[in-house]
């Protein structure tokens, strides 16, 4: 029954959101230029959905943030196990990651620009060079997390060097691991769409920054649904698999 | 091996057929500061179905040796042979082992965790059942076995880790302070339901504990251990009769052979 009340006030605050957004412009207590009537902008939405160039720039910043990700999860993955595997290599580089980390690395677009241009190469170079950190550092813990005592009792029951990989390591870093996924779901995003936003001559990011520039706000908030609704949606459906994985990890 | 021998020749008893022999072994690790001496010069014999408890003061080594007699660490110097034979790896079918607390693997069950060592070996499906069954019966847990280790106590854990290191029946069962982490209250029930497991399978037991009357209420044999570098300074014959129980505590014989381990200790720090 508390569940269900708690579900049921959740759905209310969303609703008092979107009803301010909806009565607040068209009663005049907000500039509707600034922020126009969340109908307006759901109508927009479906509209600017069947345009062919905004289907093209979905496409393209899908692509990017694929082709990205599928770079920087297994060479940040694999950084992050030799570091954590081996002391020496920790001991030397850790330091170097932490800076690095903290580093913003928006200030590197120029860079990437002159390097790479302003095309497809540069978004995927950025957002992966972006991403790459969170999943290096996100690796280390996860092999980090791995218990000493698991795998000692591995080792007494005559588990072989393979059998300890699939049977103690993976389990034990599986929910850090889908923690990492979704950090670095959300990092290599907000990369694809800065890089666009940035310099570019097509990708939803482009779109919004023109669409700003333009004084179009109801695309402009339109934009913000659909990628807020996208990122939503990736994020809630890795924290379910989270809860799924972890239910032991009380 | 002729030193082997001369080891045990004083204790060869027609019962005894040594089930574990540790000749002369020492043990040096690297660390930090250098090279430590954890163990100097241990030397011992335990009797099949024998049931012998090493204490000593914090890192004189005893966990050391455990994981020699385990083949999970390899000697420095020195001989070690379990039923037998060197046991340079693990082997589970001559060795289980039972650790500390939070051995258990959380992602699986308890059937699972007990049936893990079978199920590393590729044992058919009905085997792993039909041991893993009877080892949850013997430990007392049937009923459980469907349950997390988040939602088993704490006992109930170390019965599970107890069944899993039993599951592919070896001749010895090595176990590390398996008891440190709970409540006196279980703790005694523990040790009193491992003397009747014990009895039910005549597993040779080296079982390592901080705690004095855990060692006498338990063991045939008390070895008692100096602190680093470790050596064993007095072997301790617990003459009560068995099966054990709570009122033997309350004997003169009982304190007396605490207060001896207790006097050892001091003077051997």
């Amino acid at each position: 029954m508390r569940r269900v009340t708690l579900i049921a006030a959740r759905l209310a605050l969303l609703a008092i959101v979107l009803a301010s957004w909806e009565t607040l412009p068209r009663a005049g207590l907000v500039d509707p230029r600034m922020l126009p009537p969340f109908g307006d902008v759901l109508r927009m939405l479906v509209e600017l959905l069947g345009r062919a160039n905004v289907q093209a720039a979905i496409a393209v910043s899908g692509a990017e943030f694929l082709v990205a990700f599928l770079v920087a999860i297994p060479a940040g993955a694999a950084l992050g196990i030799l570091i954590a595997e081996s002391e020496y290599a920790g001991e030397i580089f850790k330091p170097m990651l932490f800076y690095a980390f903290s580093v913003p690395k928006s200030i590197f677009l120029p860079m990437f620009i002159l390097v790479f241009g302003i095309g497809f190469q540069q978004k995927v170079a950025y957002a992966a060079f972006s991403t790459v950190f969170v999943v290096i550092m996100c690796a280390t813990a996860a092999v980090e997390s791995v218990k000493q005592d698991h795998l000692l009792v591995a080792r007494s029951c005559g588990a072989t060097r393979a059998q300890i990989i699939r049977r103690v390591y993976v389990p034990s870093m599986m929910p850090v691991l889908l923690e990492a996924l979704r950090l670095s779901m959300i990092f290599n995003f907000t990369g694809v769409l800065i890089a666009e936003m940035y310099a570019s001559r097509t990708g939803i990011g482009q779109l919004m920054a023109n669409w700003g520039e333009n004084f179009q706000l109801r695309q402009l908030f339109a934009g913000v649904v659909f990628i807020a609704t996208v990122a939503i949606l990736l994020n809630e459906s890795i924290r379910w698999l989270e809860g799924r994985c972890s239910i032991w990890r009380t | 091996m002729q030193h082997l021998a001369d080891l045990m020749a004083p204790r060869a008893g027609p019962e005894a057929a040594a089930a574990i022999e540790v000749a002369h072994v020492s043990h040096v690790y690297e660390g930090r500061d250098g090279a430590v001496p954890a163990l100097a010069d241990v030397s011992l014999a335990v009797g099949a179905g024998r049931f012998t408890v090493i204490v000593g003061p914090s890192g004189c080594g005893k966990t050391s040796l455990l994981m020699m007699l385990a083949g999970l660490r390899r000697p420095t110097q020195g001989a070690i042979l379990c039923a037998g034979r060197p046991i340079p790896d693990p082997d589970p079918l001559r060795v289980g082992v039972v650790f500390q607390e939070a051995s258990l693997f959380p992602w699986l069950t308890a059937v699972e965790n007990v049936e893990f060592p079978l199920a590393l070996r590729h044992a058919p499906r009905d085997e792993r059942r039909a041991r893993t069954i009877a080892m949850l019966e013997l430990v007392g847990l049937t009923g459980f076995g469907g349950r997390y280790p988040h939602e088993l106590s704490g006992g109930m854990k170390q019965r599970v880790a107890i069944a899993r290191g039993l599951v592919q029946d070896p001749p010895v069962l090595l176990m590390d302070e398996p008891f440190a982490a709970l409540d006196e209250q279980t703790r005694m029930t523990m040790g009193h339901e491992l003397l009747r497991i014990w009895s039910q399978t005549s597993k040779t037991v080296v079982f390592i504990t901080h705690s004095l009357t855990e060692a006498v209420y338990l063991a045939d044999e008390v070895l008692v251990m100096s602190a680093r570098p470790g050596r064993i300074i007095d072997r301790i014959e617990v003459g009560l009769p068995r099966p054990r129980s709570y009122e033997m505590m309350a004997t003169d014989l009982f304190g007396r052979l605490r207060d001896r381990i207790w006097r050892q200790l001091r003077t051997g720090n």
